[in-house]
């Protein structure tokens, strides 16, 4: 699946010099985080289907701006498709003739992802700092993070107004940020 | 320029997701003209960035491979195919401009599409351009009002494997949405289905495109998300 971050590095160099071959590689080692990321923010599959696309699409045509020297491949890539995601989400869909129920279901919970894996040292710490939150607060942060959560489905779910969440929001962010600087 | 307290809330929120559309707009235009809002939110992207490890892997549709490398190869062999690939192109490059103007204004690849068809249009012909926002127009949707006919044309839709596009005619006047049959994604659909339709319910009516199983709705109502869609506009005074 993944390979490695070096080899991912150089086949971004390649789709920057409109490598087409380099792209399908690329495409076939990083689609399913991808999709993954966005699947779980968008929820829908259809749209995480455009979305994906669209995603490839710009990273086709900006893979010239990606800087090694700043972030890893993934994270540039992840970014991408985040940004992407969270613009579509966001998004009120002016016509659309039924509701979705599916889509406003953040309630699904997972089984709380911190505990579960082997964590690499970058996730190790950020999520010693995540810990240090109280456990509402970093789970507001994991699931807008993670799962596209808004102020609004998450002052529902805690049961707190919006402008409680938003304060919590600013306060966890600004204290993990203090944690994480070294 | 403002104190970075302003900007680091602001910036991480815009990592995390919370920001609605209208901040999140404005955050992202303001980062274009702002290199330390910028800054902002690139360090709280690697701040937040380890948690994408705990996303599972999900492998996307067998299908999305072939459709994302074939707009892409359009792209590298130096040249559009046809107009289609020519306009996605173009949507691509365009996608980042801010345009405010009407919904058929605001795209100028639907304008492209819209002038095109104009051209050719008799004074009866009502236009649409079936979107699902202003930058990715999709299907082009023309209309002759006097003989009840219409004619759509593809702009920029990807269609998922196995599925068929169904287009609607949505009317609160005439209760459920009605269909006018499938579309295509390449090529022209081109439809009688609107004879037994009022001439003011035609010019007034919704135009939707649905995503539905192979073949269309199996109920005769939309059972997928709508994916475009757009009013009539007459094409001529």
């Amino acid at each position: 699946m993944l390979q490695s971050v070096a080899d991912i590095q150089a086949l971004l160099v390649r789709v920057a010099a409109k490598d087409s071959a380099a792209f399908a590689t690329l495409y076939d080692a990083t689609s399913a985080k991808l999709y993954g990321v966005i699947l779980r923010i968008l929820r829908r599959r259809e749209v995480a289907d455009e979305v994906l696309q669209e995603v490839y699409v710009k990273i086709w045509e900006r893979a010239a701006d990606f800087d090694g020297g700043r972030a890893s491949p993934i994270t540039w890539m992840a970014t991408i498709a985040r940004n992407r995601a969270f613009d579509e989400i966001r998004k009120k869909v002016p016509s659309s003739i039924e509701d979705s129920p599916e889509a406003l279901d953040v309630a699904s919970s997972d089984p709380h992802p911190l505990q579960a894996l082997e964590l690499n040292d970058e996730l190790r710490r950020l999520s010693a700092c995540l810990e240090r939150l109280e456990p509402q607060r970093k789970e507001i942060v994991l699931l807008a993070y993670l799962q596209g959560a808004s102020r609004e489905e998450l002052s529902q779910r805690f049961g707190h107004p919006v402008a409680t969440i938003k304060t919590w929001i600013h306060r966890s962010l600004a204290q993990l940020k203090a944690c994480l600087t070294p | 320029m403002m104190e970075t307290d302003d900007i680091d809330p602001l910036a991480a929120e815009y990592v995390l997701g919370t920001l609605d559309a209208a901040a999140r707009g404005q955050v992202a235009a303001r980062r274009a003209r702002e290199p330390d809002l910028d800054a902002a939110i690139r360090a709280w992207e690697l701040r937040l960035a380890p948690l994408v490890d705990l996303i599972p892997v999900v492998p996307p549709p067998a299908g999305l491979r072939d459709a994302i490398l074939t707009r892409v190869s359009g792209q590298s062999q130096g040249g559009p195919t046809n107009n289609v690939v020519h306009l996605e192109q173009r949507l691509g490059r365009w996608r980042t401009l801010a345009i405010a103007a009407s919904a058929l204004a605001a795209s100028l690849a639907g304008v492209v599409v819209y002038r095109e068809a104009l051209r050719t249009a008799p004074a009866t012909s009502y236009v649409a351009v079936l979107q699902k926002d202003p930058q990715s127009p999709a299907f082009l949707m023309t209309v002759d009002i006097d003989k009840k006919t219409f004619t759509v044309a593809p702009v920029s839709a990807p269609k998922p494997a196995g599925k068929s596009y169904e287009l609607w005619l949505v009317s609160e006047k005439l209760g459920p949405p009605k269909s006018l049959g499938l579309v295509e994604n390449a090529g022209f659909t081109v439809g009688p289905k609107l004879a037994s339709f009022a001439q003011t319910d035609i010019r007034e009516a919704t135009y939707a495109v649905s995503l539905e199983p192979e073949g269309g709705s199996p109920t005769g109502a939309p059972t997928g998300p709508v994916v475009y869609a757009g009013k009539l506009v007459q094409a001529k005074p």
